[in-house]
């Protein structure tokens, strides 16, 4: 089914209006939207137009979607020290009665990638998801945590950025660029997903060589679709390109072929 | 509409096709209709938040300052649409910085605007600064820079005897084969030297203001700030041309404290160059 695209409209929504979102309208009835829960930090940035043409994709198979920032992130409200891991949990679901109110549609599909793929998983229930899509997302927040530790510790000292190495002062309490509070870098290390509540589609890109981290879901009847090429998320030299992914869209759409 | 101490952001799809997004930043104090909006352009494809979201921490500041903002999307860029004008890449840069200001204007009342960009941001300012007669002034970050004499002998000299200088160059080269021939980088080409340079001649002229900052990011480049005074002559030291060398930060000032800086820098040009004037009707 191809229909008409409808403009993006760009707006406000949320407690006192502080989360900025898009809404990819489509033009005849809908049964199913999607909503598209954003990653964090410059995995956000990096995946930006993925996200958009995921959204066009649907729009065009005439699936509503609603792309939005989370409270500190993007163009929302707030700082980026003030990114908080409850609050984003919050604003997913408020993202959600967005998306409901906007699009008339009861049944949402959750779609996350990298933590915003956690947040979905953590968000099921209570967001009233009836299936979740999600891209390489962590589910062991320590490691990733680490991970992005290390990183930012190398980030100060890379020569192909700085004319100089930084101090460890300079590069304290960030990741990757982004500010980070000692609260969410706590919480991010507690996350750890070994289930999930609702039909789950794990689209996985990452290198063949990192460990099956998602075998405890796959026990619980989430399935597992491996994406090619790879997505290097978490590597200095490709810090600021752009993270793009045909199959990526392709696995979303026919996932959701029947749903539309 | 979302509001925040001292100012309202409203969300925005704008242009002559209506195919531009963009967030304006109202301040709640209004300026007389001689203030400056401030637009800011995007950073090679990244969309209008900036790298690691620095156009807003930079926008939202300047609206604390009490300057109406514009952050946008150009056609294609970010969450923007193309349109289906036939139209040079510099008519179409110009066109949409032209249909910012309109937004702006309508929003906020102020006649005339700086432009704001980063690499090829910068190089975007530069177009439409040249023909948009709104424009009052530029912010150009890590914009044209052109290799001299001196770049070369101030950038080899120390080198030519340093072990880790040799590692780092042939790290460099070694990363350029493997990494950006296949991604998808932010690169941009510069046009010559003499070319720019006429054309800043002519903005001077007109009245504009010009703050230039680089970084250390772009040493390949530039490397002092004598440098300036190399490439571009007696314009470096214009009355109303500024230089700032930020040489411990990178290209997308990608440390919380570099892009503080560089937000408090461009907020001091603008209250030094463009002063807030209150409105005086309540």
């Amino acid at each position: 089914m191809s229909e008409q695209p409808v403009p993006a409209i760009p707006g406000y929504f949320g407690v006192d209006n502080q989360l900025f979102g898009l809404f990819h309208g489509v033009t005849g009835p809908a049964q199913t939207a999607v909503l598209l829960c954003p990653p964090f930090g410059q995995d956000l940035i990096r995946s930006h137009r993925v996200y958009r043409q995921l959204a066009e994709a649907l729009a065009n198979r005439g699936i509503p979607s609603l792309r939005f920032d989370y409270f500190g992130s993007g163009d929302s409200s707030g700082n980026s020290i003030e990114v908080d891991w409850l609050r984003c949990q919050a604003d997913a679901q408020a993202a959600a009665a967005e998306l409901r109110r906007r699009s008339g549609c009861h049944r949402l599909v959750g779609f996350g990638g990298r933590l915003g793929g956690s947040l979905v998983l953590i968000c099921a229930a209570a967001a009233e998801f009836s299936e979740l899509i999600v891209w390489d997302p962590v589910v062991h927040g320590a490691a990733y945590v680490a991970q992005l530790d290390a990183l930012q510790d190398q980030l100060r000292l890379d020569s192909m950025r700085f004319s100089q190495p930084r101090s460890s002062l300079d590069a304290a309490g960030q990741w990757l660029g982004f500010p980070v509070s000692a609260r969410l870098h706590q919480q991010v290390s507690m996350v750890r997903i070994a289930s999930t509540s609702v039909p789950t589609l794990i689209l996985d890109s990452t290198p063949q060589d990192t460990p099956n981290e998602f075998a405890p879901l796959q026990a619980g009847g989430a399935r597992v679709t491996s994406l090619a090429p790879t997505t290097v998320w978490n590597d200095l030299d490709r810090l600021e390109h752009a993270v793009l992914s045909p199959g990526l869209i392709r696995a979303v759409l026919s996932q959701l072929g029947a749903a539309a | 509409m979302t509001r925040t101490q001292g100012f309202t952001e409203k969300a925005f799809r704008l242009g002559r096709a209506q195919h531009l997004i963009g967030v304006a930043g109202l301040p709640d104090k209004p300026q007389d209709g001689a203030g400056v909006g401030v637009i800011v352009l995007n950073s090679g494809l990244v969309h209008r938040i900036g790298p690691f979201r620095l156009h807003v921490d930079l926008t939202r500041q300047l609206n604390v300052s009490g300057y109406p903002t514009l952050r946008v999307d150009l056609s294609t860029l970010g969450d923007s649409n193309g349109t289906q004008e036939s139209l040079s890449r510099r008519q179409q840069v110009s066109a949409d910085v032209a249909d910012a200001m309109t937004l702006l204007r309508e929003q906020s009342g102020c006649v005339r605007f700086v432009l704001v960009g980063l690499c090829s941001g910068a190089g975007n300012a530069h177009i439409a600064a040249c023909t948009e007669k709104a424009v009052a002034g530029v912010v150009f970050l890590d914009g044209y820079t052109y290799r001299t004499v001196g770049f070369l002998l101030r950038h080899y000299l120390p080198r030519a005897f340093r072990w880790a200088s040799w590692r780092r160059f042939l790290l460099r080269r070694v990363h350029r084969q493997q990494v950006a021939p296949s991604a998808a980088d932010f690169g941009h080409k510069y046009p010559a030297r003499a070319e720019v340079s006429a054309e800043l001649r002519d903005m001077l002229e007109r009245g504009l203001k010009l703050y230039f900052v680089y970084s250390g990011g772009v040493s390949d480049h530039f490397n002092h700030r004598r440098q300036f005074r190399e490439y571009f002559g007696r314009i470096a030291v214009h009355k109303h041309v500024t230089l700032s060398f930020f040489e411990e930060a990178d290209h997308t000032y990608v440390l919380a404290g570099d892009r503080l800086k560089l937000v408090r820098s461009v907020d001091q040009w603008l209250q030094h160059n463009f002063p807030v004037k209150p409105s005086k009707t309540p």
